[in-house]
């Protein structure tokens, strides 16, 4: 049943507007959210998860009180500098580290009361690419990997097949995965956990150690297969690029808290300081003091003998800084928007730890 | 035979245990065929110290050695056979950690004992097959003959093994949650020795010990011919007990183990 309703939300795609964006609910579900959770609960409903390591002086809260949603068919992000606690929390949801409190249902399924039935569900790629048999053959992995998360490898062989030219490992299907370079290791890994019939997908930092180019490859090849499925995918980085390339939606996470849950877009609304850039020769120190006069946020850089000022503002405060560049006979040589990022967003949010 | 009713709409099919069981001995077969250098070191190494314990025992003892040759071939076949089911299963669950994969036999719909108990049946099979090449090579080098009663053989050494599995499965178990004592762990294997020489102590107790009734019951069929319907039923079902009480002891062991290791955050870490 749980899994036929997973079918439908794949035909159905992906919620509308924002794909997945629902607010934290740290403080409890709203009546509306109960009552839909009733008819049709989230793909991944966490509560109030909290996880100790050690004791008394040496205790370590890893994960705090953690508690979020995913709809189906979304893709949110898990976002947080090393040792925020992502993996632990990734690892608290699949049962494979014991909370020591809160709850985890998927499909609305408790992970801990009836873990086997909810395995039918889900599946994991943790640690980066150490998670399949370097000695067997990509092909072999996938088969492999598929019977034990309980389907039958013949019945999914033609899927497969579509899987490996998806993530253009045809040619080294037969190749045993020790023979692969790093990036194609991480696609082999990444296809023995989209061989099998899961509906609800976890990826622990997937594009960790790979280069730009494969990192960006990966990434494009995931958004594909992820739309085309109507997964269900929570994937933990702590590269904004990763996040804000492939998630619809993104949990900030630092000190084991949640800190920020939002859509990536209203995340980067959120912080809409926007800027000016603004280039030009005749910045000199009378006119930088009248700018800082007026703005509250400038910063003055020099290249070539040419200063160039960034501005946070809006637009009305840019059409006071034209005013008032004109006013001095500034002759502007270059002017650039400075659009935030979500790594802007992050540092801001958890105080530098991201660096 | 049960299934996992993982799919409801026609296609993928669920995989039943027995597709499970046969991945599970395909991926056995598939790195004994692709990596035979360790196979065949095994059995290399187990037939330098056959050798060493051989021709120097019979400088050293002689005619007394000579005469009970069978015995020690019987009983070397069957130590190779524990020591081949208790290393496997133990340091395929410490390669398990280090690979990453052992985390994904947990988050299966079939629950993680019986892909345990199929890889632990795969692990036999290929320590058959192996420990009968090294028998094989030591009734050439001794020249003697030896009754091979097929499936007395296979069912007593099978089950005498079994006891070893439970151990290899606690063993890989405290190996999940202390790192560093798989090392250690390996040193239980020379204590095999003891128990497959037990019989001939005659203690009545140490029949209910891994091995010792097992090999007490291989060398008469073995040295004897006594087949497996002559063993009186006192015998065989001690022989079955010890196997099933100590693969549930040893799985118990490995599940609580592993249970405090996923408490404590260590399951896949190495």
């Amino acid at each position: 049943m749980a899994r036929q309703r997973g079918r439908e939300a794949r035909q159905r795609g992906r919620p509308p507007g924002a794909s997945g964006v629902r607010t934290e609910t740290r403080t409890g579900a709203s009546a509306d959210d109960a009552s839909r959770s009733r008819d049709d609960p989230p793909a991944i409903a966490v509560e109030g998860l909290t996880k100790t390591f050690g004791s008394g002086a040496d205790a370590v809260t890893a994960v705090d009180e953690v508690s979020f949603t995913v709809d189906r068919g979304s893709v949110v992000g898990l976002l947080g500098p090393n040792g925020a606690g992502k993996t632990t929390i990734i690892k608290s949801v699949l049962g494979l580290v014991l909370p020591d409190a809160g709850t985890v249902r998927i499909d609305g399924l408790d992970v801990h009361e009836h873990p086997r039935a909810t395995y039918r569900h889900v599946d994991a790629m943790l640690e980066g690419a150490r998670n399949d048999y370097w000695r067997l053959t990509v092909r072999e992995n996938l088969r492999y990997f598929a019977t034990i998360s309980g389907v039958d490898p013949d019945s999914v062989a033609d899927r497969h097949e579509r899987l490996l030219e998806q993530l253009d490992l045809s040619a080294a299907a037969d190749t045993p995965v020790r023979d692969l370079s790093r990036g194609m290791k991480q696609k082999a890994s990444l296809a023995s956990v989209l061989a099998t019939d899961s509906d609800v997908v976890f990826l622990d930092e997937p594009t960790l150690g790979l280069d730009v180019e494969s990192s960006l490859t990966l990434r494009r090849e995931l958004r594909r297969i992820v739309a085309d499925r109507g997964l269900t995918v929570v994937l933990s980085s702590h590269d904004m690029d990763v996040i804000e390339d492939v998630c619809d939606r993104v949990v900030i996470v630092s000190d084991g808290r949640v800190i920020a849950d939002d859509s990536v877009a209203s995340l980067l609304r959120g912080f809409e300081t926007q800027g000016y850039r603004v280039a030009s020769r005749d910045l000199d120190d009378e006119v930088l003091a009248a700018v800082r006069e007026r703005f509250d946020a400038v910063e003055v850089d020099y290249l070539d003998g040419q200063a160039r000022i960034e501005v946070a503002t809006d637009s009305d405060g840019f059409y006071d800084l034209a005013a008032l560049l004109r006013a001095h006979d500034v002759t502007l040589d270059a002017v650039d928007t400075v659009a935030p990022d979500l790594e802007t967003a992050f540092l801001e949010m958890t105080g530098g730890a991201g660096r | 035979m049960s299934s996992i009713d993982a799919v409801d709409d026609g296609d993928p099919r669920p995989a039943t245990h027995l597709d499970l069981a046969r991945a599970v001995l395909y991926r056995e077969y598939l790195l004994f065929v692709r990596y035979p250098a360790n196979a065949v070191g095994g059995i290399v190494v187990s037939l330098f110290f056959f050798g060493l314990l051989f021709y120097g025992g019979r400088m050293i003892a002689g005619r007394a050695l000579t005469d009970s040759i069978e015995g020690i071939v019987v009983g070397y076949f069957l130590w190779t056979l524990s020591v081949g089911a208790y290393s496997s299963i133990s340091n395929d669950i410490g390669s398990e950690v280090q690979w990453g994969t052992l985390e994904r036999h947990f988050t299966t719909p079939f629950g993680f004992a019986p892909v345990a108990l199929a890889k632990g049946l795969a692990k036999v099979v290929r320590t058959f097959l192996v420990s009968t090449v090294i028998l094989a090579a030591m009734l050439l080098m001794t020249g003697t003959n030896l009754r091979l009663p097929v499936l007395t053989v296979v069912v007593v050494a099978g089950l005498a093994i079994t006891s070893v599995l439970g151990l290899g499965f606690a063993a890989g178990g405290l190996s999940v949650l202390y790192k560093r004592i798989g090392t250690w762990l390996n040193f239980l294997q020379f204590g095999f020795v003891l128990l497959v020489s037990a019989p001939a102590f005659d203690l009545g107790w140490t029949r209910f010990l891994p091995l010792a009734q097992g090999s007490a019951l291989l060398q008469r069929a073995m040295l004897d011919g006594t087949p497996l319907w002559q063993f009186s039923p006192v015998d065989l079902t001690i022989l079955a007990g010890v196997a099933v009480t100590y693969l549930g002891l040893g799985y118990v062991v490995f599940h609580y183990a592993t249970r405090r290791a996923r408490r404590l955050g260590v399951l896949g870490d190495y």
